[in-house]
């Protein structure tokens, strides 16, 4: 037992670790020419040229205000659909799964351009509210799939059990399936962030540049062969779901029988 | 009961969607009156200018020069928005279909395909450039670059705003002497084996460098720029492009086992000093890279015969613009002798312009051609010497296509 948690620590500093502290040391000096024999050159100008865009600071916002808005109706459509498909059976069930899925089959941009079309029509196209609606695309098939098997795991006993001693179904959620399913809520909160966060393409159309997200604004830099500016805009970028995730924690705290972290 | 209602009110939404909001006037319309009008009624609007945001120089130059000024000049906002132009021209064309008439775009920053794909879709507002005082008065008009835009007629429908060239760069730390025609480049990379390479032709900059060599193969370069593309009539000089090539690729890097897939893929093993050459279009492009300390100091740049590749690239207005005037205002401004000077000068941008420098007044030609554009790059008159057209925009599509089946796979 000792020896394999010896083991992960190795390969956690290795695979995890040391890449973080190159990307942060580069994100801190001149593009590393390691293979000329150069060592690092410190200097903060990535970060200057960071901070000198004028956008950096809105599309954070819109890209943390559009996160949180995709986190919040991915919690409310997965744990709804979730539990449906876990415990009720119904004709056509199999059908249905498949539909359900079918969104993360098909590629995005291919639903987008008809979307497109249908948001103009409707007025939603250059919103905030179409970009969060066209984010749900890539994001809900995989939030039900989760709260699916959380619910599975859970078992009816553990469902019937409330109902036989009279709670209404409100309560029911958040005493029992919230506080059991949090590692469930954990998944979907990084994975919806991460996913809403690195759209570039839909965003790009759907909002029509009057919402400009955190991807936008990186994203063209890819094309530099400057990897400090890179590094930079990557720790910035990493740093919003870090702020969504701590977010979320606090709120998971906030569920009843929940045992503070400070009175362990 | 409730599913019915819900559906009710989306068929009365889409339908109210169709029918109304009126459509803003032709361009035709705003550009029939006096300029000093258009001026005025561009006063107090904002201009949105989509273009790509992926890199830091041309970012503060609209940011920080150009936007300022257009202001206080002309009481005109200016909004950079970074897209790019793939997902701009989806954009209006999903626009177009959806009927559309009032857009989020006023400028677009455009060439080459994405020309010739917005004129075709009739993306584009129509004929503007004549009624640029700026363009009248400063440029060519009749230059061929202004007319042609990779082989597609402009028809005044995009403004001039820069141009590139085609420039190879060395390590002079490295390199004595750079090799001065195709020839020799190929003689240099057997005597060098590993530090030549070049981006593949899906490349941008990959693609420019095969169509280099097909104008050294052909009897004179004009055989291909002033051709259309047929296949049959340059058979032969293509069978020479891709025995040039064949005969290359043992000594390229990694023997040509694998072609970096862009040209920034190329820039870092030039920056690692894995390869001693890069390429690209912007003759100055260098500068800022070897400030930031991402190329060697001891970078310098070299043209080769029969000579290098330029073009133009433009400034237009998309059919849905809904500020026609406050666009031809700040379109106008950017071709400005002022604003095509700072563009010039290295701590921005330091890209090259296309206005005529014997149009202007005495002054303004004195400074700009006191302007050091830095040692890495060549000078004007080297430049000019070496300068070749595009071809027409098909040959890039050619080039896919063909040095895949007949470099990859031999």
């Amino acid at each position: 037992m000792i020896r394999n948690k010896r083991l992960f620590y190795v390969l956690a500093t290795l695979l995890f670790l040391l890449p973080t502290l190159i990307l942060l040391l580069q994100s801190l000096s001149e593009t590393w020419r390691f293979q000329t024999g150069e060592g690092l050159r410190f200097q903060l100008d990535s970060y200057s040229v960071l901070l000198s865009d004028p956008k950096l600071w809105s599309a954070t916002g819109w890209s943390i205000g559009i996160g949180a808005g995709v986190l919040f109706i991915n919690l409310v459509i997965g744990i709804m659909t979730g539990k449906a498909l876990a415990t009720l059976s119904f004709k056509g069930k199999p059908f249905v799964e498949a539909i359900i899925l079918a969104p993360i089959l098909i590629p995005v941009l291919a639903i987008a351009m008809g979307l497109h079309l249908f948001m103009i029509r409707i007025g939603l196209a250059d919103t905030v509210l179409g970009v969060i609606i066209i984010h749900l695309v890539p994001t809900v098939p995989y939030s039900i799939k989760i709260f699916q098997n959380a619910y599975r795991q859970l078992g009816s006993p553990m469902l019937e059990q409330p109902l036989i001693l009279g709670s209404n179904p409100l309560h029911q959620l958040f005493t029992i399936e919230l506080p059991l399913m949090k590692p469930a809520i954990r998944s979907v909160t990084f994975l919806t962030i991460v996913i809403s966060l690195s759209q570039y393409a839909i965003t790009a159309i759907i909002g029509g540049g009057r919402i400009i997200t955190l991807p936008m604004v990186f994203f063209p830099f890819l094309d530099t062969a400057n990897s400090s500016i890179m590094a930079a805009f990557s720790i910035w970028f990493s740093m919003i779901p870090l702020a969504l995730y701590v977010l979320v924690e606090i709120l998971l705290l906030l569920l009843p029988y929940t045992i503070m972290p400070w009175r362990k | 009961m409730r599913t019915h209602g819900l559906i009710g009110l989306l068929i009365i939404l889409l339908l109210s969607a169709c029918s109304g909001g009126e459509s803003t006037p032709g361009l035709s319309e705003v550009t029939s009156k006096e300029w000093t009008d258009i001026e005025a009624s561009a006063e107090d609007t904002t201009v949105r200018l989509f273009m790509w945001g992926g890199d830091e120089g041309i970012n503060q130059y609209i940011d920080d020069w150009v936007s300022p000024r257009l202001a206080e000049n002309h009481n005109v906002t200016l909004e950079r928005v970074p897209m790019n132009t793939g997902e701009i021209l989806q954009k209006l064309q999903t626009e177009k279909q959806a009927g559309k008439t009032e857009g989020t775009i006023d400028i677009v920053w455009i060439n080459a395909e994405n020309f010739k794909n917005a004129k075709e879709n009739e993306l584009l507002a129509g004929s503007f450039v004549d009624s640029l005082p700026n363009f009248n008065d400063y440029y060519q008009t009749d230059d061929p670059a202004f007319q042609t835009d990779f082989g597609t007629d402009v028809d005044g429908m995009e403004a001039p705003w820069g141009k590139v060239q085609f420039v190879f760069h060395y390590d002079a730390a490295k390199v004595d002497n750079p090799p001065s025609s195709f020839e020799e480049l190929k003689a240099w990379t057997a005597e060098n084996p590993g530090k030549f390479t070049y981006p593949n032709a899906d490349d941008f900059t990959g693609n420019a460098f095969l169509r280099h060599i097909l104008y050294a193969q052909a009897e004179s370069p004009s055989a291909i720029y002033d051709q259309p593309l047929d296949e049959e009539a340059i058979s032969e000089t293509a069978d020479d492009t891709w025995k040039y090539l064949n005969e290359m690729e043992p000594s390229l890097w990694r023997s040509g086992d694998h072609y970096p897939n862009t040209l920034t893929e190329l820039d870092r093993l030039y920056s690692q000093g894995e390869v001693w050459m890069t390429m690209g279009y912007n003759e100055a492009r260098a500068e800022s890279l070897i400030d930031e300390g991402v190329f060697p100091e001891t970078t310098r740049s070299f043209v080769m015969d029969p000579g290098s590749i330029g073009n133009t690239h433009f400034l237009s207005i998309p059919f849905n613009s809904t500020n026609q005037a406050g666009a031809l205002t700040a379109i106008n401004f950017m071709l400005s002798p002022e604003a095509q000077l700072a563009k010039l000068k290295p701590n921005y941008w330091g890209e090259n312009t296309p206005i005529s420098i014997e149009k202007l007044p005495e002054d303004m030609k004195e400074k700009f051609q006191s302007v050091e554009r830095g040692e890495s790059v060549l000078s004007q008159q080297e430049l000019e010497e070496s300068f070749l057209p595009e071809s027409e925009a098909a040959y890039v599509d050619w080039m896919k296509e063909q040095w895949f089946n007949e470099v990859v796979q031999n």
